[in-house]
């Protein structure tokens, strides 16, 4: 008997946990868009110069050797159809529209993300947040607020950046595996490749930002405990930004239709 | 410029050291199998759930976007199962599968050494003449070894299921298309099954390592989960490149 109990418990204890976790996610995103009009520019330059530029040399190699595995990956199924033409095309389709914008997101969420929870967490932990309370500073303003587009906005450059790496990886892979001259899979991305389709990664990866943004201050502003608190809350933060990127990525391709 | 080559070359350096010495002891199989099966245990209990939820996503994005492609383009979804469930095996499953553990495992290994290491009880280890490495990273290890394989290959199944039910509930394709295996080589399930265990020794070692190398003050538990998820998937994404490399003959015929 206690033993059903206990297990009806834990679940109604996880059902209010998840329950008040998507409640306090929602409630920091409209109080994030009330406050965007009044947040503090010197903040947003300095979060996006670490956010952004700090991250590029890592997105971009990632990007790199992913645009190289696509090449891989597409090679058997263009050279069993004899259409050698059609690699640049399924080399890179995929990769800016889909899994470009899924890995970046990831990445970004493991560096920047993690980051902005542990940084808050530190904050909260160490009562700075009250600290700027106290001064009738309103921490949306100065903290959650600047971040937030600063992620969103960064999230869309960095996957400019990882979209040049993607397509470079998968030039110099098709040079090295097939024998494609790089002039030539330019030549042929060009005709088969699409504006929308990199408008549609860029999009994509904006309402990852947006996520990712939400996600991390939510839980560096939740964090208690101390040092260990803070690594729990960054724990939380990446798993729970890595759902958000595959739910929001789900949203978005139902609702634009690929 | 010189101090940072200095600092990856002493990185490099102590990283190699843990990785020789985890397998050795490992070899040497000098660890409590019930401190292992408890570490395996609550990898996959803490994993399972995670891996579903991000897994069958990933499965429904795939098959809606290969099948709006398969629609325009050639207006026939016969192949869509077979191709959804070769790439799935030998590339999609193991690299975003590891991905995902990374964020979770790796994230949670650092998480725990470096909390270990900021409070001292991994230099209170030392004291008691127990050494940190054979205690707390080998059974993560060995527990890695077995559980990331197991489950990849449990990330497989729920992205095919959901792909599954994507295809019938938009595309009206039935289900049977999704158990035919006629694309399916031994190479590509020989390339998959590498990808995964070589993943699974990867992930464990290197959040280990940069729990271990956690530096003082809360900041420092934060930062080493920070490294261990983003060093994890640079590791992932470029062994993964190595394996399609090395590996090109056995997948592409």
């Amino acid at each position: 008997m206690s033993g059903i109990r206990g297990i009806v418990a834990a679940v109604g204890r996880t059902a209010l946990q998840f329950a008040a976790d998507l409640g306090g996610l929602a409630i920091l995103f409209l109080r994030v868009l009330r406050t965007i009009p009044r947040l503090d520019i010197y903040e947003l330059i300095r979060a996006a110069e670490r956010f952004g530029w700090q991250s590029a040399p890592i997105i971009g190699l990632t990007a790199f050797f992913t645009g190289g595995i696509m090449v891989m990956q597409s090679l058997p199924y263009v050279e069993q159809l004899q259409a050698m033409r059609l690699l640049p095309w399924a080399a890179s389709f995929a990769t800016l529209r889909e899994v470009g914008p899924v890995l970046i997101g990831l990445m970004f969420s493991g560096r920047v993300g993690s980051n902005n929870t542990a940084e808050l967490g530190t904050m909260v932990v160490t009562e700075q947040v009250d600290a700027l309370r106290l001064l009738a500073i309103d921490p949306y303003d100065l903290l959650i607020a600047p971040r937030f587009v600063a992620m969103v906005a960064m999230m869309v450059c960095l996957t400019i950046v990882g979209d040049a790496g993607a397509v470079i990886g998968a030039m110099v892979t098709a040079r090295a595996m097939a024998g494609m001259e790089m002039f030539q899979f330019i030549q042929l991305m060009r005709e088969q490749i699409h504006l929308a389709d990199l408008a549609s990664g860029l999009v994509k990866s904006g309402f990852f930002g947006a996520g990712i943004a939400v996600v991390s201050c939510y839980y560096g502003l939740a964090t208690s405990g101390g040092a260990v608190g803070v690594g729990r809350a960054v724990n939380a933060s990446v798993v729970a930004s890595a759902v958000s990127i595959v739910v929001i990525d789900f949203a978005v391709t139902a609702v634009m239709g690929g | 410029m010189n101090a940072v080559i200095r600092r990856i070359a002493r990185e490099s350096r102590d990283f190699t050291a843990l990785v020789i010495q985890a397998y050795v002891l490992l070899f040497r199989l000098r660890m409590r199998r019930a401190v292992v099966v408890r570490q395996a245990f609550e990898l996959g209990n803490r994993s399972v759930v995670f891996i579903a939820t991000t897994m069958s996503f990933i499965g429904l994005i795939m098959v809606l976007q290969s099948g709006y492609q398969a629609g325009r383009l050639i207006g026939d979804y016969s192949l869509l199962g077979p191709g959804y469930i070769q790439l799935l095996v030998r590339e999609f499953a193991p690299t975003i599968g590891a991905m995902m553990l990374a964020t979770r495992i790796g994230a949670g290994i650092a998480a725990e050494l470096g909390s270990m290491t900021v409070t001292e009880q991994i230099d209170a280890l030392r004291l008691c003449g127990a050494e940190p490495v054979e205690e707390l990273v080998v059974p993560r290890l060995a527990a890695c070894l077995v559980m990331v394989p197991a489950l990849i290959i449990l990330a497989g199944l729920f992205a095919e299921i959901a792909g599954m039910f994507a295809a019938r509930l938009v595309f009206n394709v039935p289900f049977a298309t999704f158990f035919e295996l006629r694309l399916l080589t031994s190479g590509d399930v020989i390339v998959g099954a590498v990808k995964a265990m070589l993943f699974g020794a990867v992930i464990p070692l290197v959040s280990a390592f940069a729990g271990l190398s956690a530096t003082r003050g809360s900041e420092g538990v934060g930062q080493a989960t920070t490294r261990a998820v983003i060093h994890t998937s640079i590791s992932i994404i470029f062994l993964d490149f190595a394996v399609n490399v090395l590996l090109y003959p056995v997948y592409a015929r």
